[in-house]
């Protein structure tokens, strides 16, 4: 009796460790996802390949651009998000082409391609050691997913193991959304202007 | 053979005949169940314009198709073109950006050398990008329609759904994919500038 | 005999636990020999120095840095470097046997790579760098024939002891390196 109990035992132990490992073995995605390096907004943030600072976001609902061929005027259903900063290669050239809000509720959202061909966009700026360079970033995102957000930076979006800086953007609130922003051309160091409209 | 010889031999050939019914069993109900999967298809649901179709990754409502010769941007093109234009209302329910609507829907019956639509955001009026998850936008696919082949009166598109699978078969890696076709939208066709 | 059996049988035990931690190691380095050996030979890890205006024999062909201009760039913390260098080819198989790699670096270990386009400064401050071909160039080599390249890189002001290496895929683990 006691044998059969202990055999009983044994498979119930067995059933018991291999039920553990199938749920806490990570999946492939997980094992290549980027390796994140924690900051915050208005602070630097350095990884071992590039430091980047987010020094300002701001929040309107109609973005307006003005070009040098024609003015333009973009609505969206949700809510622009203009985030401005600052950031340098540490040790080789290189082109942050991945920028991505991850909402509170996990959804990620990608830069607005809509934006995209502004001087100083973060995907078109190549980053050199020892320069450090304004870049501009543009979302979309739903009015819900402002607060409690963090932005994600990295070299690229498909790339195992690559570093992603994690910006907490805590300083990003519903009460900030402004009515529209007006986006321009710059002359100086930083290569746009954001002003209220 | 002794009495205890063909009792072992009895058992055995009992497990060998009971196990090979079992797996001869299996085998034979898989390949009916195929057979009849493939002599009687699933019908494909039709679906109505302004009907939104769940496909998994979007929800795709369409509204309505015609031809012209100016494209969604509204720049009149260098040479002359006939354009089939079909607008329709797109959410991405996925997590993630995505901009993979290009092969959501097909011409039905295929057009022979037609090239692929071009998609347009009629908020902008310009190409469109990523959608972005849980923010519908309507849109415009244009074909450019070749010049020989006469547009159709009706219009049939069918409409292709996707799954999201955790942990895919090859790698375990999250991903998206191909299943059954989700609906067959038939739109009429009207004429534009 | 039960006695004996059991002593060598804890003995066997214990032998074959000890020569698991010998063996698993092994296993691991000789499944992974080939991917190691082929990541050490495809390390750039022997520079070869070459002293300004000396000519260099390397990946099949005479290298020589034939220019190296300080230009000023965008802001005042910006300098813009336009390295000019020549190819005289004797080889062109071994030259062509890899992608080519041009790359600034300083005594601090930082690379730059170098820009896509010469851009409105290096024509008017040298017209002939701007002209001529990025290290792709190499795609046309012909025997006999010396190929003129030029790179810019956009580096900051401060950078000191400035090098300039080149490497060819093919004649790994050697490149060449100019001060």
């Amino acid at each position: 009796m006691s044998a059969v109990l202990k055999g009983l035992g044994g498979l119930a132990l067995a059933a018991a460790v291999l039920y553990g490992m199938q749920r806490t073995t990570p999946g492939y995605g997980e094992i290549t996802a980027p390796r994140p390096v924690a900051g915050k907004l208005g602070h630097r943030l350095e990884g071992r390949a590039f430091a980047i600072d987010i020094a300002k976001v701001q929040l309107a609902r109609t973005v307006a651009t003005k070009g040098a061929a024609r003015d333009s005027n973009f609505t969206t259903s949700g809510v622009w998000v203009l985030v401005e900063g600052t950031a340098e290669a540490r040790t080789e050239s290189l082109t942050l082409l991945s920028a991505e809000w991850l909402g509170a509720n996990g959804v990620r959202y990608a830069m607005s391609q809509r934006l995209s061909s502004l001087p100083g966009m973060l995907p078109g700026q190549r980053l050199e050691p020892g320069l450090p360079m304004p870049v501009l970033m543009a979302f979309e995102i739903p009015e819900g997913q402002v607060a409690g957000g963090t932005l994600l930076i990295a070299r690229s979006a498909w790339a195992p193991l690559a570093e992603q800086a994690r910006v907490d953007m805590a300083g990003a609130k519903p009460a900030d959304i402004r009515s529209g922003l007006v986006l321009a051309r710059g002359q100086g160091r930083v290569p746009w202007t954001v002003s209220a409209e | 053979m002794s009495a205890e010889q063909r009792l072992t031999w009895r058992r055995r050939l009992f497990a060998f005949v009971v196990a090979s019914v079992g797996a001869a069993a299996a085998a034979a109900i898989s390949f009916a169940m195929t057979v009849y999967d493939a002599a009687n298809p699933k019908p494909v649901p039709l679906a109505a314009p302004g009907q939104p179709i769940d496909t998994g990754r979007w929800t795709i409502t369409f509204r309505d198709a015609r031809t012209g010769s100016i494209p969604p941007t509204g720049i009149k093109p260098s040479t002359p073109k006939k354009l089939l234009m079909v607008e329709f209302d797109l959410d991405n329910r996925s997590a993630s950006t995505s901009n993979a609507f290009l092969r959501l829907f097909t011409l039905e019956p295929p057009v022979p050398n037609l090239p692929p639509p071009a998609f347009y955001l009629a908020r902008d009026r310009s190409v469109a990008g990523g959608l972005q998850p849980d923010m519908p936008e309507r849109m415009i696919a244009a074909w450019e329609w070749p010049q020989a082949v006469p547009v159709p009166q009706q219009l049939r598109l069918k409409v292709t759904s996707q799954i999201h699978k955790r942990r895919d078969n090859l790698y375990g890696a999250p991903g998206w994919f191909d299943r059954d076709p989700a609906a067959v939208v038939t739109l009429a066709v009207g004429s534009g500038p | 005999m039960t006695a004996a059996t059991g002593m060598s049988e804890r003995c066997r035990y214990w032998l074959s636990l000890a020569a698991l931690a010998v063996v698993l190691p092994l296993a691991i380095v000789v499944n992974s020999w080939d991917s190691l050996s082929e990541w050490r030979r495809s390390e750039f890890r022997t520079p070869i120095a070459v002293e300004r205006g000396t000519t260099q024999a390397y990946a099949g062909a005479q290298w020589q840095l034939t220019g190296l201009t300080r230009l000023p760039g965008a802001t005042p913390e910006t300098t813009l470097i336009v390295a000019e260098f020549d190819a005289a080819v004797d080889d062109p198989a071994l030259l062509q046997a890899g992608p080519c790699a041009v790359v600034l670096t300083d005594d601090k270990g930082r690379r730059w790579l170098p820009v896509f386009l010469p851009g409105r400064t290096v024509r008017q401050g040298r017209p002939a760098a701007a002209d001529k071909p990025r290290c792709y160039g190499l795609a046309r080599a012909e025997k006999g024939k010396t190929i003129t390249m030029a790179e810019t890189f956009t580096v900051p002001e401060g950078a000191t002891g400035l090098a300039l290496s080149i490497t060819i895929g093919g004649a790994r683990p050697a490149y060449l390196v100019f001060r």
